[in-house]
């Protein structure tokens, strides 16, 4: 049983934002995955929201060469069922195999997983090891944030009232790249991310021309191992400098004790599965 | 797989032409086709909705509960507080249904009334005209808490000045064993070795949450359709509201999952005194955040081990200190932990013997009744403890337990002599084998094999006189029912009594209809627990069966001018056995006997041997009717980068007496398979001060459909067994040794035991880590 | 707040009016109406008990609220398959032994209903993954991947379910 709220329909997106625009506590509802439990246990206070249901010009993939855009309403259901994503961004289609379970895969939308805030929205880490781009949008305009830079806090974003995230880009990798994901959870189907990590490791040369190491569920947000990603970035990769990268990668990462884990086991898995998703990444592309 | 002729004793399926076949239960076409009506699904006009408000802290006074904007709501028809329940605030918990009994108090308010002593305890009933109204009633009540310090600890709450939960003491209940001579069975030892073991809480997390209806019929009947594993419950729902036992209706119609969960009178008399406060049905369905608050899950228990043995191998000596955490009241506690001690040795004969249990009250949740009921979490402790004895005195694991299995003729724990075959050899033989080749360890991944075996009881403790009924008749068409009030709690309880009866007079399990969980228009057939309900109800089919079926062929051995033991019924006829083409459809027979005055059905009861207790003093006596015996084998790896542990593969292996229904008996095995890793994997409910923190299906993890190994079921049939056609009890059985085997082979890969479940990754990373730090 | 409206639904291909305020979910919703094959275990999308296919596609009814259902079609269990005229997951669920209690049969026949109409020929690995959203506390799954198979191999033509 949820509890009483207001739900306004809009059938375009210029009528979704004008919903949005001059009310003070209004928001977008999309697949409604996390918003109904969040409503039905009272974690969530917003009475007031603007269903993206019909919404249907914000579901699409678009290829325009290089870049890769996902309208917000864009169903992981739909990642799966595309026949490119698995190559354009191996690391989320990864993520949106394993997201949930099959009736959520249904509802559940890139742009409700990315708004979520959550540090263990699994699509995230994903997004930022491909440097994703967020488009804003609202009655004044639009803005184009990248996903680095969207995340505040926990649960806060850069995201204003009035705005909605409309849609997620990216340039497809580089040829020559191997982009993993891993989601350490307490057991393997449907469960909350304990440790999530992704990186994306392109080569040429037998050098490191690009490095992204993102980690989720380790901190108050989802965030990139900048330090651990400039160690590798222009060296031939060994044992040695992945430790070392593994290493700051967990140095930047500041877990909490929850009900499913602890802070210090999930600084060593951090460390760990860093370590092990970039040996393999290494491993694919030279 | 249906193994009959591996080993020398075992009996193959000669004679039988239905029972141990692979026959689709009659209870599947309504389930996949969405037309079995569970508890929740019935409507009723004129009915309202329950809400019921559970205490959100674990211990505190209540000062005062305010009810008055809640009862004021428009659409609000009851909001019952103890206040109200003047003429009695009381419900048994005792086992149901039952003459005997014996323990301490084991009543619980059915509302807190000054105090509540755990998370969840009932405060408030409400009934309104929609789900919608009683929520926004019980949002409206206003309880006024003191807190007060609680006891969150079993060891905590029996030392001195610790806070009183229950009784004067917080002690619920205690046992002790003595037998032989401890001290010289440790002097015989060539090695000792002690270890403690700690298990948690498990969440039976059947699919469907309580659910009733309740309502005062024209005949001024209470009538309450409940999903509860026991109909005998209208006994306690009368005597708690003070009417004859002849007034309440209790019926359950497909219950949707209980495991232990629905044994305990659960939410029937909430909805009892608001239908009776409103004179309108009332329905409730518990939402699942309340369910884990609604019923009894697993205890926790720390046990002791110490034993002796020598180095061949003999266990010469064993002292075994059990202790549970009952939770704030009684329950079925007093009874879970006499399992535990009668099964505290596992499949093992100890003659030098020595345990004491107890069980402990807190403000922790009440534990009760699940699936293995003690002897799991004992064999668990047992079997992780023989594995670290094999290691220490250097032998292989199964060669020191062979060298230790009880025996058929041997006493057990309590001085009983096992009767019936004990297979525990030839199971585990077989699951070993069957896991094949252990892989070799690679990068991040190291492999383990584990083996359990186990001794659990089926029926019920023998004091309890427990008894079973059952009706059979022949229609005239030659068709058959059985009545028969056994509640179907998705094992296949109600299929079993067709294909039984199908047997014995020769019809198809399709034209025999089973009238099931209704005790007063079905003979009552006990309690769907305690792996008792094929064993109890079987039987009393069988013989009503038999009955029915030797009437009928007395008359037909005069018709046919021969014996009645050269007749037999098969496929819808009666036939000369030596002479087949002298036969008659059952149909006809049907018709003939009748015209002859012969009765056609019967109502037969079967009544389990009984004994009269234990002696206080040494722990000696007859507990349960039998035991059933087998082994699991569990193939893990582990990610020693993580702790994650995969089950590979998970081979149960049973001596199961006689499969009654060949596929029901092997989904008993892997549903085990499944709930067992589960118990040693993922689940656990986490209490903070008494207060749950993971009351749901996103942070309690049962396994999914990702996790499933490979599951293999080996099943052997000694025939040795008290049920049915020399059948055994096999729901708590298969899944004793789950959890064991699977925790022994973890310890196998990781070359280090980890004392206390579940093992989760972060454990198993600390002893992988905590392991390479001592090497 | 939250005014009632009347969506209209097609369910198993027969139309059904629905007077629900904006906070009601498509579970409670068709509940309501009668249609109480329609399972309820958790009321927040982890067990799939109440899973219906909507416009064709697997859903959570507990996670949707009943205005979103406006205009479209919902098929429950009771609309896979009849008595006499089964599906053959129905069937071979009914073979195979895959309905223990039952009560999270309906949901997950029509997880795998949505996985079969995907993946004609889905690997165990297939299925597993296509049910991970459904929980059953019975079988251990294990009959129920079974069943999936028989019935794909039966819908694919390669043999028969029963």
């Amino acid at each position: 049983m949820l509890p009483p709220f207001d739900l306004s329909q809009p059938q375009s997106l210029a009528d979704a934002l004008q919903a949005l625009a001059g009310k003070g506590d209004t928001r977008p509802l999309a697949g409604a995955t996390n918003l109904v439990p969040d409503l039905r246990g009272k974690r969530e206070t917003c009475r007031d929201f603007v269903s993206l249901d019909g919404v249907n010009e914000l579901r699409y993939i678009k290829r325009d060469g290089d870049r890769v855009t996902l309208g917000a309403r864009t169903t992981m259901a739909d990642i799966l069922d595309d026949s490119g994503i698995r190559t354009d961004a191996p690391a989320l289609y990864a993520a949106a195999e394993i997201f949930a379970g099959r009736m959520v895969r249904t509802a559940a939308t890139i742009g409700g997983n990315v708004c979520c805030g959550s540090p263990s929205a699994d699509t995230v880490p994903a997004l930022l090891t491909v440097d994703a781009e967020v488009t804003l949008s609202s009655v004044s305009g639009q803005r184009t944030v990248a996903l680095d830079e969207f995340y505040i806090d926990y649960k806060k974003s850069v995201l204003r009232s009035d705005e909605l995230l409309t849609s997620v880009s990216w340039n497809v990798p580089p040829q020559n790249s191997a982009n993993l994901f891993y989601k350490l959870a307490r057991r393997k189907g449907d469960a909350i991310t304990v440790t999530g990590v992704a990186v994306m490791i392109a080569a040429e040369d037998g050098v490191c021309t690009r490095a992204r190491i993102a980690l989720g569920s380790v901190a108050p947000t989802v965030f990139r191992a900048s330090a651990a990603e400039d160690l590798l970035a222009g060296k031939a990769l060994d044992e040695a400098i992945i430790e070392q990268a593994a290493r700051a990668a967990a140095d930047q990462c500041a877990p909490i004790d929850d009900i499913r884990a602890s802070a210090d086991y999930r600084l060593q898995t951090a460390f760990s599965l860093t370590r092990r998703l970039l040996t393999q990444a290494w491993k694919q592309v030279s | 797989m249906n193994q009959t002729e591996a080993f020398p004793g075992s009996i193959a399926n000669v004679n039988l032409r239905q029972v141990g076949k692979n026959k689709p239960r009659n209870d599947a076409p309504t389930k996949v086709h969405g037309k079995a009506i569970y508890a929740g699904d019935f409507y009723m006009e004129d009915m309202l909705f329950a809400k019921v408000l559970h205490s959100d802290r674990a211990s505190a006074n209540i000062r005062n509960v305010d009810i008055s904007a809640a009862r004021a709501l428009r659409g609000v028809h009851s909001v019952l507080t103890a206040a109200d329940l003047t003429a009695c605030n009381a419900v048994m918990t005792d086992l149901p249904g039952q003459t005997g009994g014996g323990t301490k108090d084991t009543t619980q308010p059915i509302l807190a009334a000054d105090r509540v002593r755990f998370h969840g305890e009932p405060i408030a009933l409400i009934a309104a005209e929609s789900y919608e109204l009683a929520q926004q009633a019980l949002d409206l009540i206003v309880v006024d808490y003191e807190d007060t310090e609680g006891v969150y600890d079993p060891f905590d709450s029996q030392k001195p000045g610790a806070a009183i939960v229950y009784s004067d003491d917080n002690i619920v209940a205690d046992y002790k064993i003595r037998k032989g001579d401890i001290e010289k069975g440790f002097d015989e030892a060539d090695y000792v070795l002690q270890n403690t073991f700690t298990s948690q809480y498990q969440e039976q997390a059947f699919m469907e949450p309580e659910a009733a209806v309740a309502w005062v019929d024209e005949h001024e009947i209470l009538n309450i359709r409940s999903s509860t594993q026991v109909v005998e419950h209208f006994r306690a729902v009368a005597n708690a509201l003070g009417i004859p036992h002849n007034r309440v209706h209790l019926q359950a119609p497909y219950i949707g999952g209980g495991f232990g969960g629905k044994e305990v009178m659960t939410i029937e008399v909430w909805l009892a005194l608001l239908a009776m406060d409103t004179k309108r049905p009332v329905k409730l369905i518990q939402t699942r955040e309340n369910s884990f608050l609604s019923h009894g899950p697993r205890h926790p228990f720390t046990i002791t081990h110490k034993t002796g043995v020598t180095k061949d191998g003999k266990v010469t000596a064993m002292k075994i200190k059990l202790t549970s955490d009952a939770g704030a009241y009684a329950k079925l506690s007093p009874y879970i932990l006499l399992y535990a001690t009668v099964g505290a040795t596992g499949p093992y004969r100890v003659d030098n013997l020595w345990v004491d249990a107890t069980s402990a009250a807190t403000n922790n949740l009440p534990a009760c009744a699940f699936r293995g009921f003690g002897t799991m979490q004992a064999n668990t402790a047992c079997e992780a403890q023989m594995e670290e004895i094999a290691k220490l005195i250097g032998m292989d694991s199964l060669e020191l337990r062979r060298k230790n299995f009880i025996q058929p003729g041997d006493p057990n724990t309590t001085g009983q002599i096992i009767r019936s075959s004990v297979w525990c050899d030839q199971c585990a033989t077989q699951a070993l084998a069957a896991l094949g080749e252990q892989p070799s360890n690679s990068e991040h991944l190291v492999y383990g094999h584990g083996i359990a075996c186990y001794q659990q009881s089926y029926g019920r403790i023998r004091w309890m006189k427990d008894t079973s009924e059952s009706w059979v008749g022949l229609e005239m068409d030659g068709t058959a029912i059985v009545r028969c009030a056994v509640t179907d709690i998705g094992a296949g309880q109600m299929s079993a009594l067709a294909q039984i009866t199908g047997e014995i007079l020769g019809v198809p399990m399709d034209e025999i209809t089973v009238y099931f969980g209704d005790g007063h228009v079905n003979p009552l057939a006990g309690t769907s627990t305690a792996s008792r309900a094929l064993y109890m109800s079987g039987k009393a089919t069988e013989l009503a069966a038999r009955a029915v079926r030797d009437n009928l062929l007395q008359c037909m051995a005069r018709h046919f001018e021969v014996s009645p033991d050269e007749l037999d019924l098969a496929d819808s006829t009666v036939f000369v056995l030596d002479n087949p083409e002298r036969r008659m459809s059952i149909k006809d027979m049907v018709k003939l006997c009748a015209a002859e005055g012969v009765h056609r059905h019967n109502l037969s009861i079967f009544k389990a041997p009984p004994s009269e207790g234990l002696d206080p003093e040494t722990g000696q006596g007859e507990v349960f009717p039998d035991f059933t015996y087998g082994a699991h084998a569990a193939q893990v790896s582990v990610d020693i980068d993580t702790g994650e542990v995969t089950v590979i593969k998970s081979v149960g292996a049973h001596d199961v007496g006689q499969a009654i229904n060949l596929r029901a008996v092997e989904g008993q095995i892997e549903g085990s398979a499944l709930m067992g890793q589960g118990f040693a994997l993922s689940e656990e409910l986490i209490l903070e001060k008494g207060v749950l923190k993971n009351g749901s299906f996103s942070e309690y993890l049962i396994p999914t459909s990702e996790d499933v190994p490979e599951i293999q079921s080996i099943v052997l049939e000694s025939r040795s067994g008290l049920g049915p056609f020399g059948s055994k009890g096999i729901g708590e059985p298969v899944f004793a040794p789950v959890a064991a085997s699977i925790a022994n082979a973890v310890a196998d890969a990781i070359g280090t035991r980890i004392h206390d479940l579940p093992l989760t990754p972060e454990k198993v990373l600390r002893a992988i880590n905590e392991n390479k730090a001592s090497r | 707040m939250s005014n009632e409206k009347v969506v209209t639904v097609t369910v198993n291909g027969s139309t059904v009016k629905l007077a629900t305020p904006a906070h009601r979910t498509l579970l409670e919703a068709l509940r309501h109406e009668g249609f109480v094959e329609i399972k309820c275990g958790c009321e927040k999308g982890d067990c799939g008990a109440c899973a219906v296919l909507l416009d064709g596609e697997p859903v959570d009814s507990c996670l949707t609220l009943a205005w979103h259902a406006d205009g479209r079609e919902v098929t429950t269990i009771k609309g896979i398959g009849q008595p006499g005229n089964a599906d053959p997951l129905q069937k071979a669920f009914i073979e195979t032994g895959a309905a223990q209690c039952g009560y999270c049969t309906p949901g997950m026949i029509i997880a795998a209903r949505s996985l079969l109409k995907d993946n004609p020929d889905p690997s165990l690995a297939d299925v597993k993954r296509g049910l991970s959203g459904n929980l059953c506390r019975c079988t251990g799954y294990t009959r129920i991947f079974e069943a999936v198979q028989l019935a794909a191999r039966e819908l694919r033509g390669e043999g028969e379910a029963a």
